[in-house]
């Protein structure tokens, strides 16, 4: 086949339909890529529920609009796992290996809608290899299903003795299902050709809702029929799906014992049928293992999606709301001096009551609206089993990853920025934790080793652990190392604990790894990891014990919207010094000042920290304040700590960042600026960046 | 540069099209801005001055919870930096790098330039770098310097982000 690569694509949707499209496809590829791995043996027959629907619905949503690389390859993919699903066929390693191959291909193919550039997938091979793993079983020819149990469509006398009739005769009786797009303005109409192209196909034997309503015009977003006919079922779904408007099309066909059964519905709900239509589509609570296939009994829906830009600019308002209150509660307390003297008490008392009732609904609303923009982590942690699974292949391990606390909610933001050092930590944990299955074996220990991630919340932090069960840390390669690379001289490398040692893991330049192998090393370590960790204002712990394993520990902030800081004045100025960052703040005549080489030195805890003025820190030129330098607040990243100088301690507080704007920029040693009680702006100091920098230039 | 310029002129220049300006003072010079790109104009309000930042940048204001960056507009065009009076203002401005407040010793007022009163500026002054004018207005009492807003502003700070930690270390 010639190469298309790089051709200008054409797809049916504007920027608003493109927004929904990608984020449907990019829910059903992601659930897709959390379950298949679980699909080979004995899958909860829920699950191939599940999966069977994602692939269903992103075959809906790329026909829909007219990506039909897309909408062919998912039709591979769910004619697998229908076989699956139906039990025709059980799911081996092979078909796995192809379906997610499939995956891969998706994900390329459903980035060319945003791109609009062909990524020059061939898809014919992938599909050809999808529907090998099926090659015992002619999909024309399959065992039928049997009919499920339970309410739903039932055929009339009448259809079943026609229907067995004609089934003899070379005909197949067919229940379609066909759902109309929700925005459809004449959805009568859509419904009233649907039925008169099966009646070109076939006998329509009975539809619901009754033929007479659908040509009376009376039809609504959905209609079903029972249908003989001698076509297959792909090309009774082709010949539907040309219908403008058409959502999910579902063909399935009836064997004769199961006519007299009442038929179950298997439509896809219709607002996931149209993803590109619906514009505030409704989405179903979804529990995992729930099958949401069924007609949904609870109530579709106590959740509606949100523009995230929306959920910011909402969060903005409350943050100003916020400010309002605190200068309201100011000129309160001002107004209250003043109208007391007037004998104005009844005025006095009314204006309290209602400046503080507004500070509590707007405490309760900005709370509520952080809320809403909680994610449960679940969304990072679907990704890792089929990362476990890649590594664990590749580096010849057997490897499951269980997960726990998959409902513990934080904030959008940190979700973004959490999934990458969680991916290196589980790569780390496969590739250099988890010894390969003779080794376990020799070890005595069971040859599948286990990597547990589990989610919490704990007061305002939520924590993530990646704990595996390997071979731990072995301190004595460290030790070496460490010398080997000049990083530290060797008494002191034998002097160090083995906590001590453990925690070298974190030192830049260091690799534990014997070769440099594609999984994991690189040059890019935990160091990197901490880094990424700590900017966000959380840190990290690591255990391990040897022979057993070891567990690497996140703790992060709820939000990186607000930020717990110490806030100091230093040359008239207000920064804001992440709280996470500081370990001590202390007057400088309780502390323990020395000068060292004409450097002034805070002694701490048996540590000796540089001494460093904030301003100066910060390029702060302006003439210094008579104040200047009473207080110290220890701070530190990793394990550099420096003492910094300030004028003065105002206490902690929550702050909400904001950006310095593009005009300014990134400004080294700032993260951003915060506003304060009396309306003015304080500075958010960038602790891991100076820090880093300042103990540097101190010890050089 | 001169043809540039000529060629912006021509183009937004052509016969009969006014511009719709706001016209402030900088010392004793006037100046004016595209009315289109000015979001409002606020009396002289608490600036945080931000450490190491470029000497005509001269902080960040809270506008009703935004954090914009304030520009001192005399510093900027190399006018003698004067007290700031009761007639200080800040013009916020919406520019390719976000809103920008822009410091200006009063605003007198807002006023429709016909297109053949407007001059390209080579033709009155010869400083090459004012790539901020992109024309002067002739008008029965003064001149006004018709302002380009991206020429005043760096598209980001990168670039000067380097000479000011240069020019502090």
């Amino acid at each position: 086949m010639a190469t298309t690569k790089g051709q200008r694509l054409q797809f049916d949707l504007d920027d608003d339909d493109l927004k929904l499209f990608c984020e449907e496809a990019d829910e059903q590829i992601e659930l897709l890529d959390a379950s298949l791995v679980q699909l080979e043996g004995d899958p909860d027959p829920d699950l191939v529920q599940q999966i069977f629907r994602a692939a269903h619905t992103l075959k809906g949503s790329s026909a829909t609009i007219g990506h039909k690389k897309m909408a062919n390859l998912t039709h591979a993919m769910e004619t697998v796992l229908d076989a699956v699903r139906q039990g025709r066929k059980s799911a081996n390693a092979e078909m796995v290996d192809a379906l997610l191959a499939g995956l891969d291909a998706l994900r390329e193919l459903a980035r060319e809608v945003v791109t609009r550039v062909d990524s020059g997938i061939a898809t014919a091979a992938l599909e050809a290899d999808l529907l090998a793993t099926l090659e015992a079983d002619d999909p024309d020819t399959q065992s039928l299903p049997s009919a499920p149990a339970g309410a739903g469509y039932q055929f009339s006398d009448a259809s079943v003795q026609a229907a067995l009739a004609e089934m003899g005769q070379g005909s197949s009786c067919y229940f379609v299902e066909v759902s109309i797009s929700p925005d459809c303005q004449l959805p009568s109409i859509r419904c009233f050709q649907v039925l008169q192209e099966l009646d070109a196909l076939g006998t329509t034997l009975q539809t619901w809702p009754d033929r007479d309503v659908v040509e009376a015009g009376a039809g609504e977003f959905a209609l079903t029929a029972a249908l003989l006919s001698r076509q297959s079922d792909e090309q009774l779904q082709a010949a539907v799906e040309v219908v403008m408007d058409v959502g999910a099309v579902h063909v399935r066909s009836v064997p004769a014992e199961a006519l007299g059964q009442p038929m179950t519905a298997h439509r896809v709900p219709a607002a996931a049928a149209a993803p590109g239509k619906a514009q505030l589509a409704v989405v179903e609570s979804a529990a995992p293992g729930t099958d949401g296939g069924k007609a949904p009994k609870k109530a579709a829906a106590q959740s509606v999606r949100i523009d995230v830009e929306r959920l910011d600019g909402l969060m903005n308002l409350v943050g100003e709301l916020v400010i309002d209150r605190t200068r309201l509660q100011q000129i309160r307390d001002q107004l209250s001096a003043v109208l007391k003297d007037a004998n104005l008490t009844e005025l006095t008392e009314n204006f309290e009551e209602t400046t503080s009732h507004l500070a509590r609904v707007t405490d309760e609303l900005q709370e509520q609206i952080m809320r809403s923009r909680m994610l449960p982590v679940r969304s990072v942690l679907t990704r890792l089993p089929r990362l476990v699974r890649d590594v664990a292949t590749k580096c010849g391990k057997k490897v499951e990853l269980l997960t726990a606390g998959e409902e513990t909610e934080l904030d959008r933001s940190v979700i973004e920025e959490i999934s990458d050092p969680l991916v290196h930590i589980l790569r780390n944990a496969v590739d250099h934790g988890i010894e390969t299955p003779e080794e376990r074996r020799a070890a005595g220990k069971p040859e599948t080793g286990t990597v547990t991630v589990t989610a919490w919340n704990q007061e305002t932090y939520i924590y993530l652990s990646v704990k595996d069960d390997g071979k731990g840390i072995d301190t004595r390669t460290l030790r070496a190392k460490v010398v080997e690379k000049g990083l530290m001289s060797r008494d002191a490398a034998e002097a160090a604990t083995e906590e001590q040692a453990i925690q070298w893991i974190f030192m830049a330049g260091l690799s534990t790894a014997k070769t440099i192998s594609d999984v994991s090393g690189r040059g890019v370590g935990m160091d990197i990891v901490r880094t990424n960790i700590e900017r966000l204002n959380g840190s990290i712990m690591l255990q391990s014990t040897p022979g057993k394993g070891s567990e690497v520990i996140i703790q992060l902030p709820l939000t990186l919207a607000t930020t717990k800081a110490l806030m100091v004045v230093a040359n008239s100025t207000v920064y804001a010094i992440p709280l996470v960052s500081v370990t001590e703040a202390l007057a400088d005549h309780e502390a323990d000042i020395h000068s060292v080489n004409g450097l002034k030195t805070l002694r701490l805890r048996q540590r000796l920290l540089p001494m460093i003025d904030l301003a100066n820190a910060l390029g702060d030129s302006r003439p210094r304040s008579i104040e200047a330098g009473r207080f110290v607040v220890a701070a530190r990243h990793g394990e550099r700590q420096v003492a910094f100088t300030v004028d003065r301690l105002l206490g902690e507080q929550d702050v909400v960042v904001k950006s310095l704007g593009d005009l300014v920029g990134n400004r080294k040693g700032l993260t951003g600026a915060t506003i304060l009680g009396d309306g003015s702006l304080g500075l958010i100091v960038d602790t891991a960046s100076l820090v880093s920098e300042q103990a540097m230039l101190a010890t050089a | 540069m001169a043809t540039r310029l000529d060629s912006t002129i021509e183009v937004t220049g052509q016969p009969a099209i006014e511009e719709h300006v706001v016209i402030f003072r900088l010392a004793d010079e006037y100046y004016a801005l595209d009315i289109q790109t000015v979001q409002e104009i606020v009396r002289m309000q608490a600036i945080t001055s931000i450490p190491g930042s470029d000497f005509w940048v001269e902080g960040i204001t809270n506008l009703r919870g935004r954090v914009v960056p304030v520009v001192d507009l005399r510093k900027r065009c190399g006018v003698d930096s004067g007290e700031y009076t009761a007639e200080t203002r800040i013009v916020v401005v919406s520019s390719s790098t976000g809103m920008v407040g822009l410091i200006v010793d009063a605003v007198s007022e807002v006023m429709r330039i016909p297109g053949d009163q407007v001059e390209q500026p080579s033709a009155i002054v010869s400083v090459p770098e004012n790539t901020y004018l992109r024309g002067i207005a002739k008008l029965e009492d003064r001149l006004v310097s018709l302002m380009d807003l991206d020429g005043v502003l760096p598209a980001s700070a990168e670039g000067e982000f380097e000479y000011a930690s240069a020019a502090a270390a």
